[in-house]
Order: structure tokens, then C-alpha cells, then sequence
């Protein structure tokens, strides 16, 4: 896992929402963002992000903790 | 007929109790006949010194030439402070409790909200404040009291420093147990078959320390908690909005449309403060956002020192970790039930503009404002408006 990897396991789904709308509107094509998520984020707040456009992928890295990547 | 009742315990400004007073007139005068809007007033804690304070008692006394308005304050509390004499002589259109014409002021409030919904079972509180720092917990005792003598089920909805009311262990010295109350209230509302509903933000308990993740099973779990409450996703315990029972708060107001509509009630938020250095706007608009998304009508008014959200261009040093209130604005304007709305007599006073990026938002005068609030705008079929102030 790369250091720089961003911890969003304590926000909550809205929040978490949020931040990827952020830090997606900032990604150039063929870029993406990696981050660690739960469960209850991967299904309710990344998965659907999959239906705009965006590469969402995940893989388990704990009990409930997930490496996500979205790309555009 | 609409009912519009408001619960003041913070300090009311100048500038609050002036443009309060212009929205309650445009109610009273616009809205004529069958359609108009009896207004109650609750004071209670430092809202209680703006009737005497020179800065905004003029306004108090406009709103109470407004035939359709009614002002009650705490009578206990204006003993404490040393205002009873003050207010009884120089305001006389304010109802006073405690004395022969009213019953103690939070039993005035809980009748007041059943009054105005025939058939209702739960009254909830949004408790924003910690304990002892802020006299408002108390406040919420006291109401839940009321609540349960009249047979009703209490809800309560710990967010922002209202969770550290979970803190087990609590031993003030000088001040009202508030952990040992909530217990007292869980306890007797099991005992009379209205089960308490009581509940803390996951998102603020996990930061204040109440919620820590057990590194053995992935999830997180209550560390020094009293047992009385439960922490749940704000998701939660928006679910609750959706029912049309009372919610007050430290500042908090309501409007009951009489001609009962079938959708879930209209939240509106109010952003009071600067942006920054307090979580009030954060966890304003973090909580509006949720309930919108969730499919509940929102609008979110910035007013007062909440304007300054929208001036000029916020950038967030790379090191600090905050969220970027613009950017959160900017990115939720597509959510469909989520409207935002600027003051412009709070632009106004302030002398300042909003940044050019956020020229979609609609400015509303104090007319516009009255529109929201006591559901004359078109589009509106909520049975309930419910103001909630941060």
C-alpha cells in the first residue's frame, strides 16, 4: 500500500460522497484516486460511482477494510 | 391556518431579532384570512436578555404589537438572571410562566406543539450543546420531562458536542447530572411502555473519542459510553425527520400547515457562523446534505455570519485537513431535494458580495424568507417546516 494512501474509513457515506466529488472534479483523464474505505462505503458511496463514468475497483485489505481506486 | 412555533435559548442578536421581526410581519401581512399564521414564541436562557437589551428590545416590541404573535418566556430563568422585574414591567406583551396565568414553561411548550398535531405519540430534541459547558442539556431535561407527563415518547438526537452527553462516569460538582438524567428518562420511559428513542452521531462520537475502531473485528464500538444511548449513522437518525413530530433544539422553529400534505417534512437550515473555526457550519450543512440525499426537501440559508461562506475563494492549505466549505457547496448543488439560499440583507449589512462562483444561489430578502418558512411557496406540500439554526 503507498504511503500517501488516504484513510476515509471514519467519514460518513455522505461525507464521503462529498470528498470524491471533490477530488474527482480535480482528476485529469486516464488518473485516478486511491483510498481506504469499509464495507458500508465501497457498497453505498463507491460502487455507485461506477454508473457516472468512473473505474471503481476494490481490494480487501483488513476485516473491514478496503484499498478503492476510481479513475475517470 | 398555519401554526409556526420557535424555541430561542441562545443569545438572540440585533440583527436576528430585526430580521425575525420583518419575517413574522410579512407573515402576519401577506398571509391574510384563512391562511394565516399563528406564531408562539418560546424564550428561554440568554435569548431572555434581548428583551431588556437596547439593541434588540425594539424589535421585540414590534414583534409583540403583531396580534397573531405570542411571546412566552421562562419565568424561572428570568428569576435566575435578575430579569424577571425588568422584562414584567418594560415588555409587558410577554407571557410569563410560573405565575397565575401559566403553567411552568416547558409543559407550555410541549402543550403548545401537541396542540397544534392532534394525535401525536414521540417529541424529539437535537441536542447540538455538551453538558455543562451549556445550560442546554439541561433545557432538554427538562423538556423530556414534560414530554413524558403528557404521555409521549422522547427522541433525542446527539450531534456536533451534544454526543459527550454519552460520557459515562459523570460527576459534576456543582451542576445537574446530565448522564444520570438521560438514564433517569431511558428508565422511566421503559416503565410506562413509551420506550425512549435516544441516539448519538456516529461521525461526531468517533471524533470526540466514544466510538474507537476494535482492530480485531474491523468495526467500531462504544468506549466510555452510558448504555442509555446509541451511537448510529447520522443516516439514522435523519430516518426520524421523515416523521412529522416535533424536533426543537437550542434554536430551533417550526411551522404546522393545518391542511395536512402527504409529503415528509421541509428542513431548513440555517448557517449562522463563519466558516471555520467552529463546526457549527460543517455540521450544518453536513446534516442538510444527509437528509436531501436522503430525499427529504432541504434548504440551506446562509444568514448572519454564515454568509461568509460564500465570499470571496476559500483555499485549504495542503497540510491542513478541513473540508473546503465552497467546494462542499459547489459539488452538491445537483442534489435534487437540496436548495441553498444567501440572506441578502445579511450580504447587506456586512458590505460584502458573494464570490461569482456561487452567482446560481438565490439571494432571498427577509419576503422570501417568510415564503420558506411558513410554506407559501409554490411547490410546497410539506405538512411541517422545521428551522433548525447552527
Amino acid at each position: 500500500m503507498e504511503n500517501n494512501t488516504k484513510d476515509f474509513t471514519e467519514l460518513t457515506c455522505t461525507n464521503l460522497m462529498i470528498k470524491l466529488k471533490i477530488l474527482l472534479n480535480r482528476l485529469s483523464n486516464g488518473d485516478s484516486i486511491h483510498f481506504l474505505a469499509t464495507r458500508e462505503q465501497v457498497d453505498n458511496t463507491c460502487t455507485p460511482f461506477s454508473g457516472q463514468g468512473y473505474r471503481v475497483s476494490w481490494e480487501q485489505t483488513g476485516q473491514n477494510q478496503f484499498l478503492v481506486q476510481i479513475g475517470r | 391556518m398555519g401554526y409556526s412555533t420557535f424555541l430561542f435559548c441562545d443569545p438572540v442578536s440585533a440583527e436576528r431579532a430585526g430580521w425575525f421581526f420583518e419575517i413574522l410581519q410579512e407573515a402576519a401581512s401577506t398571509v391574510s384570512g384563512e391562511s394565516k399564521v399563528n406564531t408562539t414564541v418560546f424564550l428561554t436562557g440568554d435569548a431572555l436578555f434581548s428583551l431588556v437589551d437596547s439593541r434588540s428590545r425594539s424589535s421585540w416590541n414590534r414583534i409583540g404589537d403583531l396580534p397573531s404573535v405570542r411571546i412566552i418566556a421562562d419565568g424561572d430563568e428570568l428569576r435566575l438572571q435578575g430579569l424577571l422585574h425588568s422584562v414584567s414591567s418594560q415588555a409587558r406583551f410577554v407571557h410569563i410562566t410560573g405565575g397565575g396565568e401559566h403553567g411552568p414553561f416547558w409543559e407550555c411548550v410541549v402543550s403548545t406543539l401537541k396542540t397544534h398535531r392532534p394525535g401525536m405519540k414521540r417529541a424529539a430534541f437535537l441536542l447540538c450543546n455538551s453538558p455543562y459547558m451549556s445550560r442546554v442539556p439541561v433545557y432538554m431535561l427538562r423538556f423530556f420531562s414534560r414530554v413524558q407527563e403528557a404521555g409521549l415518547a422522547a427522541e433525542m438526537y446527539t450531534y456536533l458536542d451534544g454526543v459527550h452527553t454519552l460520557h459515562n462516569g459523570q460527576r459534576p460538582s456543582e451542576f445537574e447530572n446530565i448522564g444520570r438524567g438521560v438514564s433517569a428518562l431511558a428508565n422511566s420511559g421503559a416503565l410506562s411502555g413509551r420506550d425512549t428513542w435516544f441516539a448519538a452521531c456516529s461521525r461526531c462520537a468517533t471524533a470526540r473519542g466514544y466510538y474507537q475502531m476494535n482492530p480485531g473485528t474491523g468495526f467500531c464500538e462504544p468506549s466510555s459510553c452510558i448504555q442509555e444511548i446509541a451511537i448510529r449513522p447520522l443516516k439514522e437518525i435523519l430516518a426520524r425527520f421523515f416523521q412529522d413530530h416535533p424536533i426543537v433544539s437550542h434554536f430551533s422553529g417550526e411551522c404546522v400547515l393545518e391542511e395536512r400534505a402527504k409529503d415528509a417534512p421541509h428542513l431548513v437550515v440555517f448557517i449562522t457562523s463563519p466558516p471555520y473555526c467552529s463546526e457549527w457550519t460543517f455540521g450544518g450543512l453536513s446534516l442538510a446534505v444527509a437528509a436531501a440525499m436522503d430525499g427529504m426537501r432541504t434548504t440551506v440559508v446562509f444568514i448572519e455570519d454564515g454568509v461568509f461562506a460564500l465570499h470571496g475563494t476559500h483555499d485549504v492549505p495542503e497540510n491542513d485537513k478541513i473540508f473546503n466549505i465552497q467546494e462542499m457547496i459547489a459539488v452538491t448543488t445537483d442534489v435534487e431535494c437540496l436548495r441553498y439560499a444567501v440572506h441578502s440583507p445579511s450580504l447587506d449589512e456586512r458590505g460584502i458580495a458573494v464570490s461569482d462562483d456561487f452567482s446560481p444561489v438565490r439571494m432571498v430578502t427577509n419576503a422570501d424568507l417568510a415564503g420558506i418558512l411558513f410554506g407559501k411557496e409554490s411547490g410546497e406540500d410539506a405538512p411541517v417546516v422545521r428551522m433548525i439554526f447552527f
